[in-house]
């Protein structure tokens, strides 16, 4: 799906984000070009149109591709910031050494799944081990006994599990994949993680091609159940979908909630390094939700001209600040970045140039 | 009238004017002098040429050498250490203490190398990078240890991706750089030691020095009636023996020289140059598995290093085997290093055929494994070849150097003591006749 900003209003008054102040931007526009992850694309949309209010001669296009995909235009130069929910890989990194991975803002991946009669105040816990045992075919009735030991006094059908995986290039299997490993350590002997996997031969299993499709695959499928970012949850649920409860690293079983978000992050900004490259799945709060991540622009510091780099800078450094106010993280599940990670960004964006 | 005498026949003005300044005394302290001064041009130079080359010889075998090697060993040891280190965290959060020893014992041997090669000088900036960048990434590998050791294995992966990318852009690029540039000195160095033209000046000075001697000891014997100059038969003995010395020595020295290098420090720098990319082949490979990228953005360099490396026409490994002549064991480990290379090759493929599938267990088994077959264990079977044969083949080439420059360490004070004795020798045979006018 593509969603194009093309906006017309009028120039609104900026925050002041460094040497290049959003509000006092100037020079000629033109427009930026983004492309990549689904989870990021409802609040890339967004950002879009605010940034298109305030700046008027500025045009950002966003266009949810998949996360693999955004990688890849990225590297080719033919678009201008390629959104991601995984950190550029070091093979990515050493192969194209003019890219850098500048985290937006703060996500989490949800476990969605769609249980008729389940009320959707009851929420399933799951564990990595049980949800490898899901995707690789050995649990395959929601009643099964790993399932109900996990979920007592809750009544689970017995219908058959649908497991929705996603058939492109993602950084929701990324994250996904990277849970099941840490918890699982027979699928990382065998599978281990990835933007894409070997998914298992399981019977009804099917592959859906980005985080729209597998939303709508999972309403229209009795028994599914399918990993998506936050940023879907509310229409999720809307679509009469659960959403599940995670096992963390002491074992407690959470929701991703604003709270459990930024509890997890929290043990991890200190350790951030310059390059903001870092796992954050199943970090050690123990009150924490499990799956979180930086939500990643993916840039060159080599920009044809001085004028698109320039533009580039104010926009990102416009997104990690202006942009992470609650106004637009909040509707879409997101947390806003800390300030350390503000500061490790502004310094990653000041390298690129023409 | 008075008859006036006829005027005696006059000489020719000129000549009876020479013939006053220009007495036989005086004739003879100029000889003398000019004697002296062409025996002494003789021992400078004859002596700055000996040293030239001596010092070069003995620069190949004492410094530029060592330092080649050492610069070798420390692309070695930095490309062991990310290799070792990233594969061991890849088979468990908790490695067995001999890996960690051994990235250990890596990174302690790239240390003490660099300091010793920053002593060498050269262009600064590889050495700057290396100096920053070890203790950084050293820093990542260790935010990874405690990451694992803590329990967050992915968190420590992500360091450890973080250090492989310090590896992979800085250390190891500038590691090869520190390498280029001690080979080009080694080069420059062996040229120093072998190259002609300061000794082909040399020789003509003596040959300058032996023709004026002959004819000073012929204009003696018409001008004073002495058939031999004692002094001067000495000083033209001395002249001779030196200069042939000289000559001789050189021919020896060149000779141990162009062997030591064509058989001995050229098939080393070949097969130095294999193992540099059999290792970034193999760096690669370990890149390619922590990177869980599914696809496959290292198997094209992969193919075309693998094409450097050989076996084949005009490969590395193909030429080092042609040249290894000096060592009967090294050409035979090479020929076994182009056997495994070709078995090696394939684990390979496998390798990225398994990553472009997201078969990433046994893409990462192939890697870390330890079994026959597998790409690591035909990785270490090729670079113990390459690494055994290289060492020979130096062995060669420093037996070689070493003899060539004992050859050489002795002419200098030869030439320039035969000269000192060819001034007095001078001196002394222009003396006695000059004593014989008193």
């Amino acid at each position: 799906m593509v969603a194009l900003a093309l906006l017309t209003a009028a120039c609104g008054t900026g925050t002041s984000t460094g040497g290049e102040t959003a509000g006092s931007r100037a020079g000629p526009g033109g427009t930026i070009t983004e492309a990549g992850s689904g989870l990021l694309d409802p609040l890339a949309v967004a950002w879009a149109t605010a940034y298109h209010q305030q700046f008027a001669d500025v045009t950002v296009t966003t266009a949810s591709v998949g996360s693999g995909k955004g990688i890849a235009l990225a590297t080719a130069g033919k678009i201008d910031i390629g959104a991601s929910d995984a950190y550029l890989s070091s093979g990515d990194l050493v192969k194209n050494q003019n890219l850098l991975n500048v985290p937006l803002a703060i996500s989490a991946q949800t476990i969605i799944y769609n249980l008729p009669g389940m009320s959707q105040g009851s929420h399933v816990q799951l564990n990595g081990t049980v949800l490898a045992g899901i995707y690789d075919g050995t649990i395959t009735t929601w009643n099964d006994p790993a399932i109900a030991s996990l979920n007592q006094g809750l009544h689970l059908p017995d219908i058959k599990i649908v497991p929705i995986h996603r058939s492109d290039s993602s950084g929701d299997t990324f994250l996904f994949t990277s849970y099941l490993s840490t918890q699982d350590p027979n699928w990382n002997d065998a599978i281990g993680y990835g933007t894409t996997a070997a998914w298992p031969q399981v019977p009804r299993a099917k592959g859906a091609n980005g985080s729209v499709n597998t939303m709508n695959d999972c309403e229209h499928t009795p028994g599914c159940v399918a990993y998506n970012g936050i940023s879907y949850l509310s229409k999720a649920l809307a679509g009469r979908l659960g959403e599940a409860a995670l096992a963390n690293s002491a074992g407690r079983y959470t929701l991703p909630t604003a709270s459990a978000i930024r509890d997890s992050v929290g043990s991890f900004v200190s350790i951030t390094p310059p390059n903001e490259t870092i796992s954050m799945i199943e970090g050690p709060s123990a009150t924490g939700y499990p799956i979180i991540n930086y939500e990643y622009a993916v840039v060159s510091t080599r920009q044809p001209n001085a004028t698109k780099a320039s533009m580039i800078r104010a926009f990102l450094k416009w997104v990690i600040t202006t942009g992470n106010d609650a106004s637009y993280v909040d509707r879409v599940g997101f947390q806003p970045l800390p300030a350390a990670v503000v500061s490790l960004g502004e310094a990653q964006i000041a390298e690129i140039g023409p | 009238m008075t008859a006036t005498a006829a005027p005696a026949r006059r000489r020719p003005i000129s000549q009876t004017a020479r013939r006053a300044v220009v007495t036989t005394p005086a004739a003879i302290r100029v000889l003398m002098m000019s004697l002296v001064l062409l025996s002494l041009t003789w021992g400078a130079f004859g002596g700055w040429a000996a040293n030239e080359h001596s010092s070069g010889a003995s620069a190949v075998v004492a410094v530029d050498e060592p330092l080649s090697l050492d610069a070798r060993q420390m692309y070695e040891s930095l490309a062991d250490a990310d290799v070792t280190i990233t594969t061991a965290f890849l088979a468990s959060a908790q490695p067995p203490l001999r890996l960690l020893q051994r990235y250990q014992a890596d990174i302690a041997t790239a240390s003490a190398d660099l300091a010793k090669l920053r002593t060498g000088g050269g262009n600064e900036s590889p050495y700057s990078a290396l100096s920053s960048g070890l203790p950084r990434y050293t820093g990542y590998v260790a935010d990874a240890e405690s990451q694992y050791s803590l329990g967050y294995p992915l968190t420590g992966g992500s360091f450890m991706q973080v250090a492989s990318e310090e590896a992979h852009l800085v250390l190891l690029p500038a590691a090869k750089a520190v390498f280029t540039q001690e080979n080009a000195a080694l080069t420059a160095a062996s040229s120093q030691a072998t190259g002609l033209p300061t000794m082909i000046v040399a020789l003509v000075i003596a040959l300058i020095a032996g023709v004026a001697l002959y004819r000073a000891q012929r204009w003696l014997t018409r001008r004073t009636n002495r058939v031999f100059s004692a002094g001067l038969m000495l000083a033209s003995a001395l002249l001779a023996i030196s200069a042939v010395w000289i000559a001789a020595a050189f021919g020896v020295a060149r000779s141990d020289l162009d062997r030591g290098i064509g058989q001995g420090s050229q098939p080393a720098e070949t097969l130095a140059q294999a193992s540099i990319s059999v290792q970034q082949i193999r760096g690669d490979a370990v890149l390619n598995v922590i990177s869980r990228s599914g696809d496959a953005s290292f198997q094209q360099d992969f193919v075309a290093t693998s094409k450097l490396v050989g076996p084949g026409n005009n490969t590395l490994l193909t030429s080092a085997d042609a040249a290894s002549t000096g060592s009967r064991q090294a050409a035979s480990l090479v020929a076994a290093a182009e056997r495994e290379a070709t078995a090696w090759y394939a684990a390979n493929s496998g390798v990225y055929r398994l990553g472009v599938a997201a078969n990433y267990g046994a893409e990462r088994n192939m890697v870390i494994g330890t079994g026959s077959g597998s790409s690591a264990a035909g990785y270490a079977a090729l670079e113990n070849d390459i690494t055994q044969a290289i060492n020979d083949d130096q062995a060669v080439f420093r037996s070689a150097a070493t003899a060539g420059a004992n050859v050489l360490n002795p002419l200098e004070p030869v030439v320039i003591a035969a000269s000192l004795l060819m001034a007095v020798a001078c001196v002394w045979g222009f003396s006695r006749r000059l004593a014989e006018y008193r």
